[in-house]
């Protein structure tokens, strides 16, 4: 099958102003003609098929959003092609916005002063969807969520998570191939959360939507993406199903004990103690992240005993958040 | 061209200009406060003068092509050059730009909503309140057909006008001080505030060869002339056509040239 976006050896570089400090730099800064070339995006590829759910991390500034931007057709790349269901998408933009949705967390696509129906009737005329469509749509999307109090409601008088959701759902109403999600989970309460993972899989599921989903919150990653993506400085780290990314990592386990006293400062002391292992500390836990290849958790538990007076401990297998922070630390070697 | 995809956004800019009683409220009394002000302005001008006619307009003549200058810019003023800044610093531009139409159309259809809500609810009562109290100082017959299409093009012009300076703000960043440099360039060198007749010759001349006077002045003079040769109708409206296409040509290749730039150095 033809992968629906393929990506291959993409580059992005901007120009930026060096800039000086103080009053006196600013007005020089005014006439400077000083750039640096900033690399936002360096040599990458990937190619996504048609229904996939592919998660897309990174710490903040990694390139997510100029690889996104560059998807959609808003930026240009420096150098490298990118084919978009067949279209390139910075000569074609008009036409690649048939193909695609989009949300960004932050912000929102529809019309603020309007009630929710009146966003949608204004979309199914702009993307020019047969009302055959449009009201099948509208059925699935009530038997997804409850959606009827939302439709009358101004947008403006929304909760955040209401807004998101609308938004989720006027991105997927002109039923497009693409659908690019910018953390729209971000801000969200607990149940908000679980509401818009689950339409957002059942969306993936029932219209074959292929969805390319960035965010900081590894609950999304668990619950919807096969396959994840990592860049780091704007360079690949990592491309492949997150079992394998689990099972590369499988050999580290997370022993959490809680010791009375200040956790900060033994969590000071227990790495140096222990140098083999990272240690981080919160307001209850200090967190222990055991590579079993090396030391064994009884062992460090044995040390520890040793030191101090432990209250509690537990022991967990490690999460996606821990192996993608321990990429964005070390990378994959 | 779908004429529906477009006029799905004037319902729109319909709908939501009439959420907003409050605003349209306060607007018609900001309107006239101003209307006093130029009231009292324009009779102490004609009071420190002996004659009746100052630059071939009597007092009343000013003022009526005053009121309706007001009127008219109830409805054309747009606020597009803070829009398009707001979004750009924002960055809900991105968002405008993956609709899929051409952004500087969705805009102006965007618009094409509230001009239609503003021409109702501001100008045309103005008119009729000014047509009664001056017992007919203003003409009624094919005058209000010509200056119906000249309004169209005055719209055009300004819009364009308007898309040029916002798309300057994706260079500069910033939108206040560009924003009031063109509003008072173009009140003032259209006519809106003060009646091209009361401008030196010097100055009118260049004016005449500017595109700000086909937005206020041309079509307020075909409204208030009664009987125009058809010359002056040709050459008004021709000059308004040519205005048109000119800016809207150039608005439209600066912002394809801008977008690139954009898209190419990143914004």
């Amino acid at each position: 099958m033809e992968p629906i976006i393929e990506i291959k050896n993409i580059t992005k570089e901007f120009k930026v102003l060096n800039r000086r400090e103080g009053l006196k730099g600013s007005i020089r800064d005014l006439f400077s003609r000083d750039y640096k070339i900033v690399r936002a995006v360096d040599n990458i590829s990937m190619s996504i098929e048609q229904g996939e759910i592919v998660g897309y991390l990174g710490p903040n500034g990694a390139g997510k959003s100029t690889t996104i931007k560059m998807m959609t057709g808003v930026l240009e790349p420096s150098s490298g092609e990118i084919l978009v269901s067949g279209n390139v998408p910075y000569r074609n933009r008009t036409k690649n916005a048939q193909e695609i949705g989009v949300v960004f967390g932050q912000r929102t696509q529809l019309w603020w002063a309007l009630p929710l129906i009146e966003s949608f009737r204004i979309l199914k005329d702009i993307y020019q969807i047969p009302d055959a469509d449009y009201d099948e749509m509208l059925k699935l999307y009530q038997s997804l969520v409850d959606i009827e109090p939302l439709l009358h409601k101004p947008v403006r008088q929304m909760s955040l998570g209401q807004r998101t959701l609308s938004d989720i759902l006027a991105a997927f109403l002109h039923n497009p191939k693409i659908v690019f999600l910018d953390e729209p989970t971000i801000g969200l309460d607990v149940s908000m959360k679980a509401k818009i993972r689950t339409l957002i899989h059942a969306l993936n599921q029932q219209k074959h939507t292929t969805v390319i989903l960035t965010t900081h919150d590894m609950g999304d990653v668990d619950a919807l993406c096969q396959r994840i993506v990592i860049i780091d400085k704007g360079k690949m780290l990592y491309d492949n199903d997150i079992s394998h990314l689990k099972q590369f990592f499988g050999s580290y386990r997370t022993l959490k004990v809680r010791i009375k006293g200040d956790l900060k400062q033994y969590a000071d002391e227990i790495t140096e103690k222990l140098p083999q292992c990272s240690v981080s500390a919160d307001d209850e836990w200090i967190s222990i992240l055991v590579d079993e290849s090396k030391t064994t958790v009884m062992q460090v538990l044995g040390e520890l005993q040793h030191h101090y007076k432990i209250r509690d401990m537990q022991l967990e297998e490690i999460s996606t958040e821990e192996v993608i922070k321990k990429i964005y630390e070390e990378g994959v070697k | 061209m779908k004429l529906k995809k477009y006029m799905t956004l004037t319902r729109a800019g319909i709908i939501e200009a009439l959420q907003f009683r409050m605003s349209f409220l306060i607007m018609c009394a900001g309107n006239l406060l101003y209307l006093i002000v130029t009231y009292f302005l324009w009779k102490a001008i004609y009071a420190s003068v002996d004659t009746d006619v100052v630059n071939g307009m009597t007092f009343t003549d000013t003022l009526i092509y005053l009121v309706l200058a007001t009127a008219l810019y109830g409805f054309m003023e747009m606020y597009l050059v803070w829009d398009i800044g707001r979004n750009i610093q924002s960055g809900k531009i991105v968002l405008d730009l993956l609709k899929p139409m051409p952004y500087r159309r969705y805009l102006f259809w965007s618009y094409t909503g509230s001009f239609v809500t503003q021409f109702f609810l501001t100008f045309l009562p103005t008119f009729i309140i000014v047509a009664f109290w001056t017992h007919g100082a203003i003409p009624l017959g094919i005058n209000l057909v010509w200056f119906a299409v000249s309004v169209v093009f005055a719209v055009m012009i300004n819009f364009s006008i308007d898309f040029i300076v916002g798309t300057i703000c994706l260079y500069t960043e910033s939108i206040w001080g560009i924003n009031i440099m063109k509003q008072v360039v173009v009140l003032l060198l259209s006519g809106a505030t003060v009646p091209l007749a009361f401008f030196p010759d010097k100055l009118r001349t260049i004016v005449n060869f500017l595109p700000f006077q086909s937005i206020y002045n041309a079509p307020l003079s075909l409204l208030l002339n009664a009987h125009p040769t058809a010359e002056t109708v040709c050459t008004t409206l021709g000059i308004q056509l040519f205005w048109a296409a000119a800016m809207t040509l150039i608005s439209v290749a600066f912002w394809n040239r801008s977008v690139r730039q954009i898209t190419v150095n990143g914004g």
